[in-house]
């Protein structure tokens, strides 16, 4: 059995009364290439999240290999956000070498490691263009650049492919098989099944915050006994999907009352909640 | 350099960067701040002469009413670039009453209206005139200076008659000298009291209000670009984040603030020719609190701001929050600059803002007193380590990484 790089042991994370993730238990190997697959509002981001240590857990504890904290190792973490988080007035490069040096990586090296992935996605000239005018597939390869320049030992990817054209979201894809192929390990969040079942070898299905399956997509199919993916991830979550509240604060009693005061009743007489 | 500092200093540059790249906030922070007292100084004083001049040109209409006049006077009115017609005072209790005369004065057709009626020994007189119109405020200024220049002569005239001498009863008490040399304060000490009313003034208010924006940009507005989380994935801690944005901040309104105090000061020397102000004398002790009290209020205020826009979702609710919160510096600094320095109570070197604004005005007037130095250093050394701890704070939220949109 490969190496273990990263573990989360019985983590649980509430936002106030809102239980975001329960009890969640995950060993992330070396050479996993993870499709983290479950609706919006399932707790992928909030996973992620706990795994490159921007939230810390409730109980339970995410570690790595030597038992470091996740927060004292981000060194070996790549993690490209659902919104990428691009500078828009530095260009790709400098948005990338900024991450670089915050790593420790000497200029010339990241320029090198850029270079190398750069022309993998296409993306040499772009590297001195300003980020503002760029694509959503433009940003989604900075991004991807920019968690690559340090060679992380896991990548952490929230859904890389949303809103990407079909070329762009291929590209993508493509560069995820490469890294699993080098022996590289990534987390790639997703709601579309088919992305997961295309560049994955092993998929993790979260459901109302909690892990419903995980392993090859063979052993899922023989788990529930059907003959397609979709199939299995539908009787593994069947149960009504929550509405996506983890980030939602109660408003307060004088907040409620302004808002209130301001807002016409609907015809139908609905009220906010 | 530690990996730390080198963190710190790559967030800071970043900042920057960004901060320069964006024209307008250039503009708005630094340019604005250069060039706001030399235009209102320099600028400002030319187009008032300008349009003085303009007006002292212009010839205006005086209609005098009345019978009987003093030929002096009516000599000194033609002489003040009135063009005078005559008319009989009509019939009235007291000359101000407007009568039908206001329309007259309304609609243009007259700037001004002088009535003169002899009671006795004395003449009385009422101007009517326009407030609202510049050329009816002009009539009546030249008409009050016929009348007084008429009034000082008669005084003069009927003294005389009495056999006074003039002179001697009119100006029974004089200065003998140059009323310059009389003042024991030398010039640089003169010039540090005239800058410790408007420089602390000035420097607290355009900290406060040059840090908004950019405190704004590198945390609300960062948090509502989605560029927080990225950074927060990084391999730096909260308080390195917090210090690089606090450095970048800091840089940002230092300039802004050094270039408003040099525009300020070279308007006032162009005005004054160097008379006015001069260079205040202080002394290297004095100088160095000077900064260490500009230091700390730095410190205090720019933490501050982050730590309020950090709390925000987004650059709307900061700037709804941040903007009035400048009420917090600028009510202390108009008060501060009313409170009397000599014998002045020891605790008001220990309420914030009030402090360091005071001690700014002592430190400006060359008074090292000690005791308020330690008053004001130890007290605004916990303030700002307080602003720094509540920043520090509020960046370690969790719930900083998400944000409305």
């Amino acid at each position: 059995m490969p190496p273990s790089l990263l573990s989360v042991e019985g983590a649980t994370k509430r936002f106030g009364d809102v239980v975001a993730l329960q009890a969640i238990d995950l060993r992330i190997n070396e050479g996993d290439i993870i499709g983290l697959v479950g609706s919006n509002g399932a707790g992928k981001t909030t996973l992620l999240r706990l795994l490159s240590g921007v939230y810390r857990p409730t109980s339970g504890r995410v570690t790595l290999d030597d038992g470091a904290d996740v927060e004292k190792a981000r060194q070996r973490l790549g993690v490209v956000p659902e919104n990428t988080g691009l500078y828009a007035r530095l260009t790709a490069w400098e948005n990338i070498r900024y991450h670089a040096r915050m790593h420790g990586v000497p200029d010339d090296e990241a320029w090198q490691r850029t270079l190398y992935f750069a022309q993998h996605l296409d993306m040499t000239e772009a590297l001195g263009r300003h980020t503002k005018g760029f694509s959503r597939g433009m940003r989604q390869k900075t991004a991807l650049l920019r968690a690559l320049v340090h060679a992380p030992s896991v990548l952490l990817l929230d859904e890389p492919t949303a809103g990407l054209d079909v070329t762009s979201a291929r590209t993508v894809r493509e560069l995820v098989r490469q890294l699993g192929e080098e022996g590289g390990t990534v987390i790639y969040s997703t709601h579309q099944l088919a992305d997961a079942q295309r560049v994955c070898n092993r998929i993790v299905i979260i459901h109302n915050g909690e892990v419903r399956a995980d392993g090859t997509p063979e052993a899922l199919l023989e788990q529930t006994g059907t003959q397609h993916l979709e199939e299995a991830y539908v009787s593994l979550t069947s149960d009504v999907a929550r509405p996506r509240n983890e980030d939602d604060k109660p408003l307060s009693k004088w907040s409620s009352w302004w808002r209130a005061l301001f807002t016409p009743k609907t015809p139908g007489g609905g009220e906010d909640e | 350099m530690s990996s730390a500092t080198a963190r710190v200093r790559t967030i800071a540059k970043k900042e920057l960067v960004e901060f320069v790249r964006d024209w307008r906030t250039i503009v708005a922070i630094l340019v604005i701040p250069l060039l706001m007292f030399p235009i209102l100084f320099i600028l400002f004083p030319l187009l008032l002469a300008s349009e003085a001049a303009e007006l002292d040109a212009v010839a205006v209409d005086v209609v005098v009413q009345g019978e009987n006049i003093p030929e002096e006077l009516v000599g000194l009115l033609e002489n003040s670039s009135i063009e005078t017609s005559y008319e009989p005072l009509p019939v009235l209790g007291e000359l101000s009453t407007p009568t039908h005369d206001q329309e007259r004065l309304r609609n243009g057709s007259v700037d001004a209206i002088l009535r003169l009626r002899t009671n006795g020994t004395v003449l009385e007189y009422a101007v009517l005139y326009l407030s609202t119109s510049e050329q009816s405020l002009e009539a009546r200024s030249r008409t009050f200076d016929a009348l007084s220049t008429w009034e000082q002569n008669e005084t003069v005239r009927r003294i005389d008659a009495a056999g006074l001498d003039a002179n001697e009863t009119l100006d029974p008490l004089r200065w003998s000298g140059d009323i310059a040399q009389s003042d024991a304060a030398t010039q640089g000490e003169q010039a540090g009291m005239a800058l410790s009313l408007f420089i602390p003034l000035v420097l607290a208010v355009w900290t406060f209000s040059s840090a908004i924006q950019p405190s704004i940009d590198m945390t609300a507005g960062e948090r509502e670009r989605g560029t927080l989380e990225a950074l927060l994935g990084l391999p730096c801690s909260r308080m390195e984040l917090l210090m690089g944005k606090w450095l970048a901040v800091a840089t940002i309104t230092g300039a802004g603030v050094l270039l408003q105090i040099a525009g300020l000061l070279f308007a006032i020397g162009y005005l004054a020719s160097s008379d006015l102000i001069s260079t205040p004398s202080i002394s290297a002790t004095a100088l160095l609190f000077l900064c260490l009290a500009v230091l700390l209020f730095a410190v205090m205020v720019v933490a501050f701001e982050l730590a309020l826009a950090m709390r925000s979702h987004s650059v709307k609710e900061a700037g709804s929050i941040l903007g009035p919160a400048i009420l917090i510096i600028l009510f202390p600094a108009l008060f501060t600059q009313v409170i009397n320095l000599d014998g002045i109570e020891s605790f008001w070197f220990a309420i914030p803002v009030v402090n360091v604004l005071l001690a700014l005005r002592e430190l400006l007037m060359n008074r090292v007193v000690y005791g308020h130095v330690a008053i004001w250093l130890v007290s605004s050394t916990i303030y700002a380590l307080g602003a720094a701890y509540y920043a520090a704070r509020q960046f370690k939220r969790e719930d900083i990484v998400t944000s409305l949109s």
